[in-house]
């Protein structure tokens, strides 16, 4: 009876003005659709990590080289890992596979069209270990590598920039005004993380080092071991055996990291975590914002219906039931404005994930966050308007014009 | 301080101060005023402005306490009760009858009549709400909207919201300030009709002729009650009854 005329009249006093309470609720529509749209894209850049390391498996481990430290000065270079490191550690037992690798950047050119990629030193492993393949042509022989021939494997971004339709199996391009035929073109993989594999150029290692940047040092070596439980025990025996080759003392820090991909793609699911976190504090601001709009809305609301709380009371309201009636006007328009910003936040997230190429996540807890927090919000910023109203005196309000 | 029970309300030396705290600002609004309403009594409350009419209205309705005094509605004294309470009594035993009708303007007339009764927390409310459109000849118009119907009509529509807990006390404050004569007229034919109909009628008015159609008039000057008797009397200058404005 009462709850049907407590939302009776808020219905009404919402409708009596729709554009001001459209604009009232904006606030909150903003501030819900963000923290929805950050969340959502947390979890969809998280889940498509875990659905990376699910499928590259827990036996690939990746050993990059790290300086060493004296106090807090850097004392070495990166330049600590080489081919040989590479081949000593393939004479470990229990590794199946070793890919060194050189990582540069440079400028690559067919005929007019150019453009910059990664342009990696790589052996006949490279594409085994990190499960790539090709949709054309061939991959590097080890004659290739032994003769340090200019060829090269391009990526799928790559073929599609510098040959649009044309079919570059054949073709020479350009790298750093050198010469390469190209060999094959890899399969399309999509972003991995800060590093896409469709804009690489493979050239062979000895080529890469010889000829294009002349420098015999390794960005990284990646290696598959033979089975998952060999894991770790190789893990320890290439520190050992580097920290051999380096000639470290028993007490100067390792020179390189040895980490199994799975972390790898850990460390970078936390960053990820940490900028969702970040973002999602940012736009929570603007839900204190739309509070303090809905405040501001109620208080303007109070001082127009002055003459008919006096009324209400008249005819018998007592003060909570003044004061409920503005808390349900409050909570109605923020959780109007949560649930508009929900479908928001959820389009918004459908829109990045799209781009993105991750799966479209919506987690539940966002929508039951976005949901009590708006109604929270109604609560906390509907408490002022809705204590002034129940406070007025009978009479005064009666007589206020 | 007790009454029989009997009348429909006691007042007993009430005193109605603003600013009782500060000295310097203290205004004795009303003045030591007692007197008595039987139940199906017409009393019209008169005298100037500024005089002390309204806020002795206003402490009759509950809408404020008084400074000092006794006050029995009913036989039941209101005069401390907290807020609550005052609510609940100005719900079952005061209807009040302003100049403006005071309605919510996006309900209909039957829904504004059913406004006491959402607070009352009554069954049947719609059913009841009819009722007192009936009683005050406006239930064709019950489905109007309150910009959909006429001055005079408003004021029945307030005097059905007025009705529909069945007060024992209806508190009229210039219910016909705001409209043309014969409007007005209407009005308190209704009004008296109400009154013959067992409802006590209790009237603030400046309005010689409105007061005339109250049996009995209480004039209140300077916050005392200057006079109390038939309304005639009153509004000629006969003296207040020594019985009744004395008190004890």
């Amino acid at each position: 009876m009462l709850l049907w005329e407590t939302l009776g009249t808020a219905w009404k006093a919402l409708g009596a003005s729709k554009l001001r309470t459209a604009l009232t609720t904006l606030g909150m529509v903003i501030g819900v659709g963000a923290v929805v749209t950050m969340l959502a894209m947390g979890e969809g850049a998280r889940a498509m990590i875990e659905g990376k390391i699910r499928s590259l498996g827990t036996n690939l481990l990746s050993v990059t080289p790290g300086a060493p430290t004296r106090g807090p000065v850097r004392t070495g270079s990166v330049e600590t890992l080489t081919w040989d490191d590479a081949r000593a550690i393939a004479e470990l037992g229990e590794v199946a596979l070793v890919s060194p690798e050189s990582m540069s950047s440079a400028q690559v050119r067919y005929l007019a069209r150019n453009m910059t990629s990664s342009v990696v030193g790589a052996t006949a492993s490279y594409l085994a270990v990190h499960s790539y393949d090709l949709t054309a042509g061939t991959a590097f022989s080890d004659n290739d590598l032994l003769a340090r021939r200019r060829v090269a494997i391009i990526g799928a971004n790559v073929a599609r920039s510098l040959f649009g339709n044309l079919s570059p199996v054949g073709e020479r391009i350009q790298i750093k005004g050198m010469s390469f035929k190209v060999l094959g073109v890899l399969e399309e993989k999509g972003n991995e993380g800060f590093f896409s594999p469709d804009d690489q150029v493979l050239v062979p290692l000895s080529t890469h080092q010889a000829a294009l940047f002349g420098r015999d040092y390794l960005s990284s070596i990646a290696l598959q071991v033979a089975s998952e439980e060999a894991t770790s025990r190789v893990e320890t025996e290439i520190k050992r055996l580097l920290r051999l080759r380096h000639r470290l003392g028993a007490s100067a820090e390792d020179d390189f990291d040895v980490r199994s991909q799975q972390e790898m793609l850990q460390v970078m699911g936390q960053v990820i975590g940490i900028f969702t976190a970040l973002l999602g504090s940012v736009a929570a601001v603007s839900l204190l914002v739309g509070g303090i709009g809905i405040m501001n809305i109620m208080l303007v609301s109070v001082g127009e219906r002055t003459r008919e709380i006096g009324l209400r009371m008249a005819v018998g309201a007592r003060r909570r039931n003044i004061l409920l009636q503005f808390l349900v006007e409050s909570v109605i328009v923020s959780v109007a404005g949560g649930l508009v910003g929900l479908g928001l936040g959820a389009l918004g997230a459908a829109g990045v994930a799209t781009v993105a190429g991750w799966p479209m996540v919506v987690p539940v807890y966002a929508v039951v966050l976005a949901l009590a927090t708006s109604f929270g919000v109604g609560l906390v910023f509907g408490v002022s308007p809705a204590r002034r109203a129940a406070r007025l005196d009978p009479v005064e309000a009666l007589l206020h014009e | 301080m007790e009454t029989d029970g009997s009348s429909a309300l006691t007042a007993q030396h009430l005193v109605k101060i603003y600013n009782p705290d500060r000295p310097e600002l203290a205004v004795r609004a009303v003045d030591d005023v007692s007197f008595t309403v039987e139940r199906g009594e017409s009393v019209a409350i008169v005298g100037p402005s500024g005089g002390g009419k309204s806020t002795l209205m206003y402490m009759l309705g509950c809408l404020s306490r008084p400074t000092s005094g006794s006050y029995f509605i009913d036989g039941r004294d209101v005069a401390r009760l907290g807020d609550d309470a005052l609510a609940e009594v100005r719900n079952r035993h005061i209807g009040f009858v302003f100049q403006a009708a005071n309605l919510l303007p996006r309900r209909t007339a039957v829904e504004n009549v059913m406004l006491p009764l959402a607070y009352a927390g009554a069954r049947g409310a719609r059913e009841r709400a009819l009722e007192a459109l009936e009683r005050v000849g406006l239930a064709q118009r019950a489905a109007h909207r309150p910009n959909e119907l006429s001055g005079g009509q408003l004021q029945r529509v307030a005097i059905a919201r007025a009705l529909v807990t069945r007060p024992s006390l209806l508190l009229c404050d210039e219910p016909t300030g705001a409209l043309d004569s014969r409007t007005g007229r209407e009005i308190l034919d209704l009004l008296e009709a109400l009154n013959r109909e067992g409802t006590t009628l209790l009237m603030v008015t400046h309005d010689a002729a409105v007061a005339r159609r109250m049996r009995r008039a209480l004039r209140i000057g300077d916050g005392k009650l200057e006079a109390d008797g038939p309304t005639g009397e009153v509004l000629d200058g006969a003296p207040a009854r020594a019985s009744d404005a004395g008190g004890g």
